[in-house]
C-alpha cells in the first residue's frame, strides 16, 4: 500500500515535469510519513539525515573534480592538436575523419569523466572539419555524440564514481580499471559502422587530395594533451594519488596547458569554467542527495523484497534477468538520463545483484555501458544534444545514422555481458 | 544567455575553488613534508554539501534541473504553463519542508552541544548553512513559479547539462 503510494507519487510528479530529484524526494517523504503516522514528527527526520548522508562522503569529491577537469580540457585546446596528430597517424581517405573523431574522444575520455564535456570538446573541432570534407552535418553529429559516450567507460568516469559511492564492494580504482577494455571495445565498435557508412556513401572523398600533417611535428604539439591521461591513469596506478587527487592534479595541469602553453584559456575564462563545473556537479549531486531519501524509504519499507522475489520467480536465470533489466532500462533511458535511472533503481538493483551473485564491478560496467548507450539514443540523449547543437541540426536528422552506432554499441555491451572477463581481467591483473 | 550572478552561484563557485585548493594542498604537503593534512577532510565534505545546495539554488532560479524534458516542453502553451506551476510548487514545497527539518536538526545540535568527529568543533557549525540553502532553493523555485503565474508567456528554460 505504502509502496504503491511511493511509486504513484514519484511517477505522477515525473510525468508532471517536476525535476527528478524533487519527485524522488517527495515520493520518499510521503512514504516515510505514511509508514510512521503514530511516531512523533512522522519519522520525517530520516529524510534530512539520509539526504545529507548521501552526499557527505569524501570519495564523492572525485565527482565535481572530474567534472571540472572536463570543463577545463574542453577549452584547453588539446582536442585540436590531438585531431591533427590522429590525422597524421591514420592518413586521409573516406572514413578517416570519423575514425579520428572517435579515437580523440577515447583519448579525451582518459582525461575527462563526463560525456557532454567530451562531445563539446571533440565536436568543437571535428564537426567543422568534417563539414569541410563533405560529411553531412547530421552524420558528423551522430559520430561525435556516439564517440563521446565512450568517455564514461574509459577511466576516469563520473558514472563509476556515482556507482562506487552507492554500491559496497566496488572501489573506484577497480571500476576504473574494469572500464578500460569495454571502453576500447565500444570505441572500436563505433569505428566500424562510421567507416563503413563513409566508404559506402563516399563521404570525405575530397580528403584524399589534402596533405597528411607531418607526424613528428603534430606529435610534439599534441604531447601536452597526450601526457594528461598518462599522468591521471598512471598516477593512480602507481599509487601517487587517489582518484580525487588525480582529478585535482589534472585540474592544475589542464589550467597550466590552457593558460601557459596553448594560451586558449584567459584569466577571464576561469569564472565561467568553474561556474559550469559547479552547476553540472550540483545538478547530479542534488539528485544523488534526494535519491538517498527515496532509497531509504524503499529499503525500510521492504518494497524491494517482493519485487526481487517476483523477478527471480520469472525463471529467466542470471543472463535472462540481465537482458530483461537491460531492455527495461533502455526503454526508460529514452526519457530519462542514465545516472538518474540508475539512482532510482539502485534499491532494486542492489538486492538483485546479491540474489544472482553478480560481480559488483562487472555489473557496474554493464550498467555504465547501458547509460553510455542512453547518452546517444534519441530523444533524451545528452551527448547527441550537444553534438547536434554544434552541428546545427535537429536530433531527428541523425536518425538514419545513429541507429547503426547504437546497434554496434549494443553488440559490444552483449560481449561484455557474455564474457565478464573483458571487464574483470584488468582489475584482477592490477590487483584491485 | 546572460544573467546576473546570484549570491548562491558565487558561493557555489567559491566552494569549488576552495575544494580544489584544499585537495591540491593535500597532495603537495604529503609529497614535500611528512605533515598530514587529513583534518581538512571534514571541511571538504562540508564544502561538497554547500556547493551542491548553493549550485542547486542558482539552477532552480532558471528552472534548469533534470527532468523528462520532452513532456515538459511539449504540448500547448497552456499545458506547459500548468506543468511549470506544478513543478515550481512541488520544488518549493519539498525544500521548504527540508529547510524546516534541517532547521530542527540544527536546533537540536546546538541544544545538545554535539561536536564533530574529526575537528572536535561544534557540529552545528557544519549544519547551519544547510537549512539556509534549502530555503534558498525553495525561494528561487517559488520566484520562478511566481513569474510563470504572472506572465503566461515566459521564455523556455535553459537545458542543463548532465553527465
Amino acid at each position: 500500500m505504502i509502496g504503491t503510494l511511493l511509486f504513484v507519487v514519484f511517477i505522477a510528479l515525473m510525468l508532471a515535469g517536476a525535476p527528478i530529484g524533487v519527485a524522488l524526494g517527495i515520493g520518499g517523504i510521503a512514504a516515510i510519513a505514511a509508514a510512521n503516522v503514530d511516531v512523533p514528527w512522522w519519522g520525517l527526520f530520516a529524510a534530512p539525515q539520509n539526504m545529507h548522508a548521501s552526499i557527505a562522503k569524501y570519495p564523492l569529491l572525485a565527482l565535481p573534480m572530474f567534472v571540472l577537469v572536463g570543463s577545463i580540457f574542453d577549452r584547453s585546446g588539446v582536442a585540436r592538436r590531438m585531431v591533427t596528430f590522429a590525422e597524421a597517424c591514420v592518413g586521409r581517405a573516406p572514413g578517416t575523419l570519423p575514425m579520428v573523431a572517435i579515437l580523440v574522444a577515447m583519448v579525451l575520455g582518459g582525461i575527462s569523466g563526463s560525456g557532454p564535456a567530451n562531445a563539446a570538446a571533440v565536436g568543437g573541432v571535428m564537426i567543422a572539419a568534417m563539414a569541410k570534407a563533405g560529411y553531412p552535418a547530421a552524420f558528423s553529429a551522430s559520430v561525435v555524440g556516439a564517440a563521446a559516450a565512450t568517455d564514461i567507460l574509459i577511466p576516469p568516469s563520473i558514472a563509476f564514481i556515482v556507482y562506487s559511492v552507492n554500491v559496497p564492494g566496488a572501489s573506484v580504482p577497480a571500476l576504473f580499471a574494469a572500464g578500460m577494455v569495454p571502453g576500447i571495445l565500444a570505441g572500436l565498435a563505433l569505428i566500424v559502422p562510421a567507416v563503413l557508412i563513409s566508404r559506402r556513401h563516399g563521404f570525405g572523398e575530397s580528403e584524399r587530395s589534402r596533405a597528411r600533417p607531418p607526424f613528428w611535428h603534430s606529435l610534439g604539439a599534441a604531447s601536452w594533451g597526450l601526457a594528461a591521461p598518462v599522468l591521471i591513469l598512471g598516477g593512480m596506478r602507481v599509487g601517487w594519488f587517489t582518484p580525487t587527487e588525480a582529478a585535482v592534479v589534472a585540474v592544475a595541469y589542464g589550467l597550466f596547458i590552457g593558460i601557459a602553453i596553448h594560451r586558449s584559456i584567459g584569466w577571464r575564462d576561469l569564472y565561467p569554467i568553474f561556474r559550469e563545473a559547479t552547476e553540472v556537479s550540483a545538478v547530479i549531486m542534488l539528485v544523488l542527495a534526494l535519491a538517498g531519501i527515496f532509497a531509504y524509504a524503499v529499503n525500510t519499507l521492504g518494497i524491494a523484497d517482493p519485487v526481487v522475489a517476483a523477478v527471480k520467480n520469472l525463471g529467466l536465470g542470471s543472463t535472462g534477468t540481465l537482458i530483461l533489466l537491460f531492455v527495461v532500462m533502455t526503454v526508460l533511458g529514452m526519457v530519462l538520463d542514465g545516472v538518474s535511472i540508475f539512482l532510482v533503481f539502485l534499491p532494486l538493483l542492489y538486492p538483485l545483484m546479491i540474489a544472482f551473485a553478480w560481480d559488483p564491478v562487472w555489473f557496474g560496467v554493464l550498467l555504465t555501458m547501458k547509460i553510455a548507450i542512453g547518452q546517444f539514443t534519441p530523444p533524451m540523449a545528452v551527448n547527441l544534444m550537444v553534438a547536434c547543437r554544434l552541428a546545427q541540426v535537429r536530433m531527428e536528422q541523425t536518425l538514419p545514422w545513429i541507429g547503426w552506432m547504437i546497434v554496434s554499441f549494443v553488440v559490444a555491451t552483449l560481449l561484455v555481458l557474455f564474457i565478464p572477463e573483458l571487464a574483470l581481467w584488468l582489475p584482477r591483473r592490477l590487483g584491485y | 544567455m546572460k544573467r546576473p550572478a546570484k549570491v548562491e552561484e558565487v558561493v557555489g563557485v567559491a566552494c569549488m575553488v576552495v575544494l580544489v585548493l584544499l585537495t591540491l594542498g593535500n597532495v603537495l604537503t604529503r609529497y614535500f613534508t611528512d605533515a598530514s593534512f587529513a583534518w581538512t577532510e571534514e571541511i571538504s565534505i562540508f564544502l561538497i554539501v554547500v556547493m551542491t545546495l548553493a549550485g542547486a539554488a542558482s539552477i532552480a532560479a532558471r528552472d534548469g534541473h533534470i527532468r523528462i524534458e520532452f513532456l515538459y516542453d511539449g504540448g500547448s502553451a497552456r499545458r506547459r504553463r500548468m506543468l511549470r506551476l506544478v513543478s515550481a510548487i512541488a520544488t518549493t514545497l519539498l525544500f521548504a519542508v527540508l529547510a524546516g527539518l534541517f532547521g530542527v536538526t540544527l536546533a537540536d545540535e546546538i541544544k545538545w552541544g554535539e561536536t564533530s568527529m574529526g575537528l572536535g568543533v561544534p557540529r552545528w557549525w557544519f549544519t547551519a548553512p544547510i537549512p539556509l540553502f534549502c530555503a534558498a532553493i525553495a525561494w528561487r523555485a517559488g520566484v520562478a513559479g511566481w513569474h510563470v503565474w504572472r506572465e503566461p508567456a515566459s521564455p523556455d528554460p535553459v537545458v542543463a547539462l548532465d553527465p
